[in-house]
């Protein structure tokens, strides 16, 4: 509306708005960078810089230096970083908002309120942080300040949920309700919270279960073998804490928990273990072992009551291929086992049940797998394995049960 | 009973200034009347003396106050009194306060009285209105479910309490109020160990509440989850198969080996017809089928002696195995019964309870007949084995 008829205008407006109709503008904007360049201007800003640096953005620090200006006082201080620090939260940061927060904590101003708050909205960045436990210790403190701050209460309730406190969970939820009855959400976390920690208890009820299954399972079984007087014998193992586990009863928990590991448990990667059957038959994993082509054989199930010859002559139906000599035919192989503590062989009657074997009483069962050496009658590499070694004929066998 | 200037004597001594020897007679005296019938419709035409009586309740001596709340308890016991005890002497307000003082030495006599002040509905009602007004049921319901919150008293007696208040609507409306959590906090107690009287309380309540089908879905959601507490007492050690289980509400699944059934026969009937009053609408009826409850009721008829017991449990097995009522009947509480078929189902009904109290005698008489014979025969042992000695 300024003309330039108009005289008495006070600061030299006038002629300031004259100089337009001769001068260009300097230091106008350009096309191409001006919305970067508005984005500079604290007041049009969209975001907020990282860090502040004074040389670029000097009205930007003049301003932080207002807000946290160390003269102001503690409630004013405090409440401004609690500002700084929703604000970082409604971006997700909340690192930074968490950094915030504790500085307005430090300020120690006195209201209580206010102290309250920072610490439940510590304590919810915390939380999206997945820092349960500091979130946890916040709300807390909260609590304490403040103990109907309902916002507190919630997020209390909220993280002992998601460290799997449900009992905690649901005492928070029953403080809260205390002072807010009618709250849905403290409701809702108590029916959640209650429901988890009933889920929680059948689950222990259920493992439990399973385990003692599990448990008369394995004493059913290691009654069996030792009915049949069958001896096991554990590998030998480096020291187990405390017990002189020689003499243990073999009936112990420990025991029976032991032979799930060792006594039982197969060397082969099958993992094949000792059961009793619907006929109430215990069916072995049992080796076989060819120390002349340094091979083996495994019968993951071979039933007490069956004999040897009815494994062998399926075996060796057809020739293995390592057989070069073509020599290991069911007719012609010895069977033996070996006494390791008296380094005595012992020649088994292949026509005699795997259960008088293992009954036999120099029988000893390792890592739970029978195992025997098998031997061509006659060979020059039986002859050779022989040799200089003590060994129990069939006749000896028949009176050792 | 005692003239009028013996009563106005025994007034005198009822007040606190009097000697305490003196006070302790005149109670003891007043104890013993009020112990039968006839002393205390005397003592209900003596409203004065109540009063000083109530007064006493604030006196000293423990040994005073005690037989003044005993007193109270037998006249509360008498409905002809309830008048003059509440709007009279006007004791519910102060009983109240007292209730709620953590301190307070008397609070299991207090429930007594007020859990009988509320057996019938002219004086519940009146009692109601003065709860809500000075304590609330929300808070009468924290008091009971917060473990020691009094050292001095159990208050197990807030059970039958508000197994009481729950005949009146509107009790039954507060503490099935969605918006707040009042009966959850209830449920654990259907299985609480030390108290049969806490426990049959608790469980009265709940099946009060069950007579509303209005509030049977939400008391059936989980924001309640009433069914698991209703079975747990009833389900007993037995194993199911995995498929019963997983089918079960997850408090009743994988139950130890050493879980025991709720002793008492009437608790148990109680729990009964709760689960039958849940069976009442459709939607109800759905729930418990799918929730397994029939193999649980299937375990429980096998083990369950009492005549009157199994009947109902029948009942509620009948309904889980039948088919579904035709259209227009699902709400079973809805369904209109003809005049006379509601007579001969009384006439049922009642020659029914008949031939269970036979059952019942019997089989009472053949448990004892048994003890007996078992008591003789050990007898015998013993006398053979002295005689045996002595030869």
């Amino acid at each position: 509306m300024a003309s330039t008829v108009h005289s008495d205008s006070d600061d030299g407006m006038d002629a300031f708005m004259d100089k337009f109709k001769t001068q260009r503008y300097k230091n106008a904007f350009s096309e191409n960078d001006w919305e970067e360049e508005f984005n500079k201007i604290p007041m049009f800003m969209k975001n907020a810089p990282e860090e502040i640096d004074p040389q670029k953005y000097p009205e930007l620090a003049c301003l932080q230096s207002i807000i946290h200006d160390e003269d102001r006082p503690p409630e004013e201080q405090a409440k401004s970083l609690k500002d700084e620090g929703n604000a970082y939260f409604k971006e997700k940061n909340y690192q930074k908002a968490v950094v915030a927060y504790t500085a307005g904590l430090k300020k120690k101003c006195a209201d209580q309120d206010l102290n309250a708050v920072l610490l439940t909205n510590r304590a919810a960045s915390h939380f999206y942080l997945g820092n349960m436990r500091s979130a946890l210790n916040d709300a807390a403190a909260a609590k304490k300040l403040k103990p109907d701050h309902l916002k507190a209460l919630i997020r209390g309730a909220q993280c002992c949920i998601e460290l799997r406190h449900f009992s905690e969970a649901i005492q928070w939820c029953e403080d809260g309700l205390k002072v807010h009855p009618t709250d849905k959400k403290l409701r809702e976390l108590r029916a959640a919270a209650d429901k988890h920690k009933r889920a929680a208890e059948r689950d222990a009820r259920k493992a439990k279960a399973k385990e003692k299954k599990l448990h008369g399972e394995k004493e059913a079984l290691l009654n069996a073998i030792k009915d049949r007087g069958i001896k096991l014998v554990q590998p030998a193992r480096a020291q187990r804490s405390g017990s002189d586990s020689e003499d243990e009863d073999e009936r112990s928990p420990a025991a029976i928990a032991e032979l799930s590991l060792d006594g039982l448990s197969s060397q082969e990667v099958t993992g094949a273990q000792v059961f009793v059957d619907e006929q109430g038959s215990l069916q072995w994993p049992v080796l076989f072992l060819y120390p002349e082509h340094q091979q083996s054989d495994f019968i993951s199930a071979f039933c007490e009551n069956s004999c040897f010859t009815d494994h062998l002559g399926v075996m060796f139906e057809e020739l293995p291929p390592w057989d070069a000599d073509r020599k290991y035919l069911p007719q012609n192989l010895q069977l033996y086992f070996e006494d390791e503590e008296k380094e005595t062989l012992y020649r088994v009657d292949p026509e005699m049940s795997l259960l008088k074997i293992l009954q036999h009483k120099r029988y000893f069962v390792k890592a739970g797998t029978p195992s025997f050496i098998v031997l061509v009658k006659g060979s020059s590499y039986c002859k050779q394995f022989l040799s200089g070694r003590k060994i129990h004929g069939l006749g000896g066998l028949l009176t050792m049960l | 009973m005692l003239s009028d200037s013996e009563v106005a004597e025994l007034l005198s001594f009822l007040t606190p200034s009097t000697r305490p020897d003196v006070k302790g007679q005149a109670t003891e005296y007043i104890l013993g009347l009020s112990g039968n019938r006839d002393g205390c419709r005397f003592l209900h035409s003596k409203p004065d003396l109540i009063a000083a009586l109530f007064a006493l309740t604030s006196d000293p001596s423990i040994a005073i106050v005690k037989d003044c709340y005993h007193i109270f308890i037998n006249l509360s016991a008498d409905e002809t009194l309830h008048q003059v005890l509440v709007k009279d002497v006007k004791v519910v307000p102060v009983l109240f306060k007292n209730l709620l003082d953590p301190e307070y030495l008397f609070s299991d006599q207090i429930c007594t009285i007020l859990s009988n002040l509320t057996r019938h509905e002219k004086t519940c009602k009146i009692l109601f209105k003065v709860l809500q007004e000075d304590v609330g049921m929300a808070q009468l319901v924290q008091i009971f479910c917060t473990e020691g919150y009094n050292k001095n008293a159990k208050l197990h007696y807030l059970g039958p309490l508000l197994s009481n208040l729950t005949q009146l609507p509107e009790a039954r409306n507060y503490l099935m109020d969605k918006d707040r959590c009042v009966v959850q906090r209830l449920l654990p107690f259907t299985q609480y160990q030390s108290s049969v009287v806490r426990r049959g309380g608790v469980i009265g309540t709940l099946r009060n509440c069950c007579f509303d089908h209005a509030h049977h879905k939400w008391l059936l959601s989980d924001a309640v989850d009433i069914l698991p507490f209703l079975l747990l007492p009833l389900a007993g050690p037995e194993e199911l198969t995995e498929e019963e289980n997983e089918g079960l509400p997850v408090d009743l699944q994988y139950l130890p080996e050493d879980k025991k059934r709720e002793e008492d026969p009437d608790i148990r009937k109680m729990l009964l017809e709760t689960l039958l009053l849940l069976t009442a609408t459709k939607a109800g009826r759905q729930m418990l089928k799918e929730k397994n409850v029939y193999p649980i009721m299937r375990e429980f008829h096998r083990w369950e002696k009492d005549a009157h017991v199994t009947a109902a449990c029948e009942k509620l097995v009948q309904v889980l195995i039948g088919d579904e009522p035709e259209e227009g009947m699902e709400n079973l509480m809805e369904v209109e019964i003809p005049q006379d078929v509601e007579e001969k189902l009384k006439e049922a009904d009642a020659k029914e309870q008949e031939e269970l109290e036979k059952e019942e005698e019997k089989r009472k008489q053949a448990e004892e007949e048994a003890e007996k014979k078992k008591k003789s025969d050990s007898e015998q042992t013993d006398r053979e084995q002295e005689s045996g000695l002595i030869k």
